[in-house]
């Protein structure tokens, strides 16, 4: 049978692929599987691409790299090596992204290069239709691995787009909101009123509005009265110290239960907390819903959650006040910016998590400076920059994104704003992967850090 | 594969800056306003056109406006850059008319100065044809059948089709039963490969909308839209837990909570929000919302030729977008009327799609004198 009867005799069954149809792909049927009788598969380079001959670009993607990059523990966590993604093109413009993933940069590198199929050859313009197709097309529809992996090409192909467009990505999307850019917080710890109120000074000089803490304690799904009123007297010595002025969280970075979660919640409520953040494990929205019903303190959470598909139940079920989605696993801007606007139509706010390297946090700020719905970015960094001036300078020639009256200001070049050094980057070859930091109770059972 | 080198301006500027505030080619420079009216089907839309300091015109298409309200929406304009999508949105939130063709003359600006279709600038194209859908004017089988014919002739496959209204003498088995006999009439005239949308206007109780819709979903209309005007989840739960019938709903809907709430009850199958009351950047916010429910978009549209091809680059954008429903004029002045507007291009199809144009901006040029003649008002 010729491959026009072929068609023909598929279309006639109704089961003719979406990739045929009158441009004539090279189809080929799967033999190999159940579905095989129903599904045809694209032979052209890449799958599907040539339907969009007539209405492309003629800018095509030519090559794509990743690069592992690890760094003294001092600037970035030991299981966080860069994961980051060049695209290049035909035209010699070139896209940057970040597919950072915690505790698996080799399967998040081996992922991108297992997108490489689908993206050599393609129009990088059409961004959407890439993002589905690496989202869809590869079957599973998320997990981390997948998500950073897209997460990176997708930042990749916004960089490249936004330069063509000779602006930056945040113009594309509509914004900027506030041109004095976007509000941030950095991370922060005291132990002692002494040393919450010399940080209160600090930050307050540093032109500063926001911090966020971490619980003083590793939590088990029952906890006793010792250490509940250990965690809030420490949140309620930080206000002490930081004064009624200055903005903080508390991240509970899923250690305790909701039971436990429920309880403390209802003590910290006094203190006007600018968020909770993952009060609980993610995985069970209903079980978060019951920890947070009793409390008006807002709730944040998302950092591990996947496109924005993976949101739509927190919304749907009216469970929290914050989405904290990761530009780096979330799925790239494209992602990032569908999960903001699904959140407004909730009135839910955006504070992004970026604890990763320095492209998703850029790529960060331009989703948030379009957010009509934005509250905070958060930038892994301590007031004080520290080593991380020097690497950044290395990296991309300028130091370290600080906050300007308490604001990132926003990148000013066409694209994302960052160009990475090549050279450069082998000063930090990638010495593998290293696993999420490990916590255990003290009678040896695993817990959440 | 060949490398041209293309240049890159940026390279030696500020890493982080505010937006200069000095004067930039895509300020917003001019306003323009048009209250359109057809001449016989009296069809009502706005045409702005913005013109940028660089000398760039973009044109927009919203609903019927009142000149207080243009001259309102052309203040926001002012000293604004196109880009400016989201303050728009936000300004021009109480003039949905206005916000919706504001926004789009500003997106056919921008991708206009940037050379590109405005489906590229939304980061398509997801298909390379757009699905139409002909909105027949008309609610009796003869009424409708000039429509029809008309766009059978250009060369749509897919029809709205007004149910016939309840009387209030009619006894609900005999009503049900005219609606099915006019479904089946209207496919009669338009032949096997036709499909339809059954258009309930919003007139029907979600009661009577129920029957239909378990009446009618073995014959199997792409969906029933709009089926009663009552939009609450308790209404709404009539028809959907009745029935499998697909339900469109939204033309009437300008906040996007509401497209939330219909999403979040399981309300809706089809979000229909209209071209002439949301822009194309708001409308692709309600679709991220539906793609996270599996739920498809079709843009409503009862309004101009502009509005339909900027539905078209909106639908080659987003993933779950359906078809683009497109007005058929049934008198031969008011189809001259919307050709003249886009300088000869038609809103026609190749069996059932429209092909999508590599040009920058909307892909034609507006004709500004026709706009003119068919204008009860210039502002």
């Amino acid at each position: 049978m010729k491959r026009r009867q072929l068609l023909t005799a598929l279309a006639g069954a109704g089961a003719l692929s979406a990739a045929s149809g009158r441009r004539g792909v090279g189809l080929s049927p799967l033999h190999d599987c159940g579905c095989a009788p129903q599904i045809v598969t694209a032979k052209d380079k890449p799958p599907g691409a040539a339907a969009f001959r007539d209405v492309a670009s003629k800018l095509r993607i030519t090559n794509m790299r990743v690069f592992g990059v690890t760094l003294d523990e001092r600037i970035a966590q030991a299981d966080r090596p860069y994961v980051f993604v060049k695209i290049e093109t035909n035209e010699g413009v070139t896209g940057w992204g970040e597919a950072t993933l915690e505790g698996k940069a080799s399967a998040a590198m081996a992922c991108v290069m297992d997108l490489k199929d689908l993206i050599i050859g393609s129009d990088p313009m059409q961004v959407e239709h890439l993002y589905q197709t690496m989202y869809i097309g590869s079957f599973y529809r998320g997990g981390p691995v997948l998500g950073s992996a897209i997460s990176g090409i997708d930042q990749a192909l916004w960089d490249i787009r936004a330069k063509v467009m000779n602006m930056p990505v945040y113009e594309m999307l509509g914004g900027p909101i506030d041109p004095r850019g976007v509000r941030g917080y950095y991370h922060a710890d005291a132990w002692t009123l002494a040393q919450a109120r010399e940080l209160r000074d600090k930050t307050k000089a540093a032109g500063v509005t926001a911090l966020k803490f971490q619980l003083p304690d590793l939590l088990e799904c029952v906890e006793t009265n010792a250490k509940i009123k250990r965690a809030v007297a420490h949140m309620e010595m930080l206000r002490e110290g930081l004064g009624p002025d200055l903005d903080f969280a508390v991240d509970f970075h899923a250690r305790p239960s909701p039971t436990v979660a429920a309880i403390i919640l209802r003590e910290i409520e006094p203190l006007h907390l600018l968020f909770a953040e993952e009060i609980c494990p993610p995985e069970n929205v209903k079980a978060m819903a019951r920890a947070v019903r009793h409390s008006t303190t807002p709730i944040a959470t998302g950092e591990r959650l996947i496109a924005s598909y993976g949101y739509s139940e927190l919304i749907d079920m009216g469970v929290i006040d914050i989405l904290q989605p990761d530009i780096a696993h979330v799925g790239g801007v494209t992602a990032l910016w569908k999960v903001s606007a699904t959140a407004e139509a909730s009135g839910i706010r955006m504070a992004p998590h970026a604890c990763e390297g320095p492209i998703g946090g850029i790529a960060s700020l331009h989703v948030d400076a379009a957010g009509p719905n934005f509250l905070a970015q958060e930038i892994c960094g301590f007031v004080d920059a520290g080593e991380k001036n020097r690497v950044w300078e290395d990296l991309m020639g300028f130091p370290a994104m600080r906050m300007v009256n308490g604001r990132y200001p926003l990148p000013a070049r066409p694209g994302l704003g960052v160009d990475i050094n090549e050279a450069a980057l082998k000063r930090y070859p990638f010495q593998g992967t290293r696993p999420f930091v490990m916590a255990f109770h003290e009678d040896g059972a695993v817990a959440s850090l | 594969m060949r490398t041209t080198k293309r240049r890159l301006p940026g390279a030696g500027s500020a890493v982080f800056a505010p937006p200069a505030a000095e004067d930039h080619p895509l300020k917003i420079a001019e306003f323009r306003a048009w209250r359109v009216k057809e001449p016989v089907s009296n069809r009502r839309y706005t045409v702005v056109r913005l013109r940028s300091q660089g000398g760039i015109s973009g044109y927009g298409e919203g609903g019927a406006a009142l000149a207080g309200e243009i001259a309102a929406a052309r203040g926001v304009t002012a000293g604004r850059r196109a880009t400016e999508s989201e303050f728009v949105r936000s300004a021009l939130r109480k003039t949905p008319a206005l916000e919706a063709a504001v926004n789009n003359a500003m997106l056919d600006l921008v991708s206009r100065a940037k050379n590109v279709p405005i489906y590229r600038y939304l980061g398509g194209p997801v298909r390379y044809k757009a699905r139409l859908l002909a909105h027949l004017e008309g609610t009796a089988s003869a009424q409708s059948s000039p429509s029809l014919e008309r766009a059978k002739q250009q060369g749509m496959q897919a029809f709205t089709m007004a149910a016939p209204l309840r009387d209030a003498m009619i006894p609900l088995r005999a009503w049900v039963d005219l609606v099915r006999k006019h479904f089946a009439d209207m496919q009669a005239l338009a032949g096997a490969s036709s499909e339809w949308v059954l258009d309930g206007a919003g007139a029907m109780t979600p009661g009577d909308a129920a029957s239909v819709a378990v009446a009618l979903e073995r014959s199997h209309p792409v969906w029933f839209d709009e089926p009663t005007g009552v939009i609450t989840q308790d209404a709404l739960a009539k028809i959907v837990d009745e029935s499998v019938m697909p339900i469109g709903l939204g033309r009437n809907i300008t906040d996007i909570a509401e497209f939330q709430s219909l999403l979040a009850s399981g309300s809706v199958n089809i979000v229909r929000p209209d071209l002439g009351l949301n822009s194309l950047t708001k409308i692709k916010r309600i679709a991220a919302l539906a793609e996270t429910h599996y739920v498809g978009i079709a843009p409503f549209h009862n309004g101009g030729p502009i509005g339909s091809m900027a539905g078209i680059h909106l639908n080659a954008s987003l993933i779950y977008a359906y078809a683009q429903q497109i007005p058929v004029p049934a008198s031969d002045r008011d189809a001259a009327t919307r050709a003249g507007i886009t300088s000869g291009l038609k809103e026609t199809g190749d069996k059932g799609f429209f092909a999508l144009l590599n040009r920058p901006g909307l892909g034609f040029e507006v004709n500004e004198k026709a706009l003119d003649a068919a204008s009860e008002e210039r502002i």
